[in-house]
């Protein structure tokens, strides 16, 4: 072993070449691994901040005359459809905001008082919109449209005013930072949320589109689905509903994740390939170089297996070294992937172990052919060559 | 020890039948000291190759220690080699990676003999080739005398039968050649071990006891010739 290694050493610039491939092979499947991994724990981190039963409706007008869902309509759900626990509507649209002397681009919500409970708002500040505020000026702001707010002077805080267009809302508290659902059409951060009888001022003209609730324990989403589109399709008129689940979006984003995987898993077994033949080729040269060695060898009494053992380990050792820096190239690079979504970097358990077997593998099995030919040099033949 | 009879190796080349060696017979008994001599083209190095069971010749018969080896198969040779034979090459062969000790070692490596065994074997033998001191050189760190001597320790190290030595003088100078023949004949008083030396100096052969002349595939002894 320590002789094959050796032998690398003086060749240093050839093993390098061929390190390469096997080290972008391993880490192309390192990085699939773990990336995938990464993604599962974000996916796991954004529904657990709101549960895996949460569903909204939204609805999408085809015409100016559209007519869109009806409060009472959709408080009603729960008792038509017991598979919908709770359920609440809201109105999106968005506008420019402003406090003193600066203003934002906000988004707008119009909500109803259950709002914060169905999808688990928590209050840095302040309180929630309240049943006894539907015709109040009254509004709450998310955390990162709080703090854009302001400047670099006064941020608005609790009983500030903030102006809409023509109306001045009176701020009555500030919402914690949340993490950002892919199932709600709003990021909570950057919204600043009114009564529903408010949106109207704020939104003129937006129907209303949008509902937030949660399935009752156990229910089938895809009963669900169609029991809200028999109940709510025939009160709509020009515009149709659009009914998601989480589970459905999970399933969703699981079949991507398949995908994405498949595809570096892919590029990795490409270049895999790639850098065993570049292992293969630089063995062949090797043995083509040492003849004379290879014969004194065998004239010294090495047999067959022992020339084969001396060529395979040298190759597996050359592929090892490539798997080796792979995962850490790998590991790097889905470090870097997380840390530029923004996502929490978590190690794959299975990753390494992987990327080790599968590059020993590779020069066993690319290593076979050159360490073969050299153990089957006719000795004379051998010890002839220059 | 060695028994050669009607040895006939053909090569062919470009569709022609070449013979090299033309019905060899020998035989050579243990502790002899042997030299070959011929002339460029006499089949000296292809009757050294089949001796060294590198070779096996196209008909004829030979045995080694008693044992036929015309039938042995390739791992067999080289089990025979490793046991039997110690090769002395013509150019050095040194493993230019391994130290001293580690390349007189490396026959004891293929037997599978334990490391430290091995080292303590190799380093005795450098020691009665006089090179102790060098044990941890790499070879290009020691002259061409001495790394002849190392080439000879590791022929030797395996305690074999019979010592193969192909122009062992041939890249040396005058003293050193006879150093590396003064070596020889030592190694034979103490060791009992068959010398065969193939040379072209008429020198090193006239200090050998037997003295054999390959001419155009043919051998001829003429030890009493260089007696009279």
């Amino acid at each position: 072993m320590l002789e094959a290694a050796g032998n690398l050493l003086a060749a240093r610039q050839r093993s390098a070449l061929a390190l390469v491939g096997i080290l972008i092979g391993a880490a192309a499947v390192i990085a699939m691994l773990n990336v995938g991994g990464i993604a599962r724990n974000e996916t796991i981190r954004q529904f657990r901040a709101m549960g895996t039963d949460v569903m909204t409706i939204t609805v999408s007008s085809r015409s100016s005359n559209a007519v869109g869902l009806k409060r009472a309509d959709v408080e009603a759900i729960p008792a038509v459809i017991p598979a919908v626990a709770e359920i609440t509507p809201f109105v999106t649209g968005g506008g420019m905001v402003a406090f003193g002397t600066t203003s934002h681009n906000a988004t707008f919500a119009g909500v109803a008082p259950e709002f914060d409970d169905v999808v688990r708002l928590t209050m840095q500040s302040g309180r929630f919109i309240s049943f006894h505020d539907d015709y109040e000026a009254y509004c709450v702001l998310g955390a990162r449209l709080a703090s854009s707010l302001g400047g670099r002077g006064e941020r608005p805080r609790v009983n500030a005013k903030i102006r809409v267009g023509a109306y001045i809302f009176t701020v009555i508290g500030i919402a914690a930072p949340a993490v950002q659902n892919p199932m709600l059409p709003l990021s909570v951060d950057d919204t600043m949320f009114v009564s529903l009888p408010n949106a109207r001022r704020v939104m003129p003209g937006q129907i209303m589109g949008a509902a937030v609730g949660r399935l009752a324990p156990n229910a089938s989403a895809e009963k669900a689905d169609l029991a809200l589109q028999a109940y709510l399709n025939p009160k709509l008129r020009d515009a149709y509903l659009n009914v998601q689940t989480a589970r459905q979006l999970i399933a969703g984003m699981a079949s991507q994740m398949h995908i994405y995987t498949l595809l570096l898993g892919a590029v990795g077994t490409l270049s895999l390939v790639l850098g065993g033949v570049g292992v293969m080729n630089i063995m062949l040269v090797s043995v083509a170089e040492r003849k004379q060695e290879i014969g004194i060898r065998l004239a010294i009494g090495a047999r067959r297996r022992d020339i084969r053992a001396l060529f395979l380990s040298e190759a597996v050792i050359l592929a090892v070294a490539g798997g080796l820096l792979g995962i850490v190239f790998g590991l790097a690079a889905s470090w870097g992937f997380a840390w530029l979504s923004d996502w929490e970097f978590v190690l794959s358990p299975e990753a390494a172990p992987l990327g080790a077997g599968v590059s020993v593998l590779v020069g066993i099995f690319f290593g076979f052919y050159p360490a073969v030919s050299a153990s089957r040099l006719d000795p004379i033949e051998a010890l002839r060559a220059e | 020890m060695l028994e050669l009879e009607d040895i006939v190796r053909t090569f062919r080349v470009a569709d022609r039948d070449a013979t090299i060696l033309r019905g060899i017979t020998l035989r050579v008994g243990k502790r002899e000291v042997v030299s070959i001599m011929g002339g460029s083209g006499s089949g000296k190095t292809t009757f050294m190759n089949i001796v060294g069971l590198l070779d096996k010749p196209t008909s004829g018969r030979y045995r080694i220690d008693g044992q036929d080896v015309l039938t042995a198969d390739a791992d067999r040779l080289s089990g025979l080699r490793n046991q039997l034979i110690g090769f002395v090459f013509q150019s050095l062969f040194l493993m230019p990676r391994l130290n001293v000790w580690r390349n007189v070692a490396l026959p004891l490596f293929y037997r599978r003999t334990p490391l430290p065994e091995a080292k303590a074997q190799a380093l005795a033998m450098l020691e009665r080739v006089g090179l102790a001191a060098y044990a941890d050189y790499m070879p290009n760190q020691v002259s061409g005398g001495m790394r002849q001597r190392v080439a000879i320790a590791r022929a030797l190290v395996g305690r074999p039968a019979v010592l193969l030595a192909d122009e062992p003088t041939g890249a040396l100078d005058v003293q050193a050649g006879q150093d590396i023949m003064d070596l020889f004949m030592q190694i034979n008083r103490d060791l009992g071990v068959l010398i065969m030396i193939i040379t072209h100096d008429p020198n090193i052969a006239a200090q050998c006891r037997r003295q054999l002349v390959l001419r155009a595939g043919v051998l001829v002894d003429e030890t009493h010739l260089a007696a009279a």
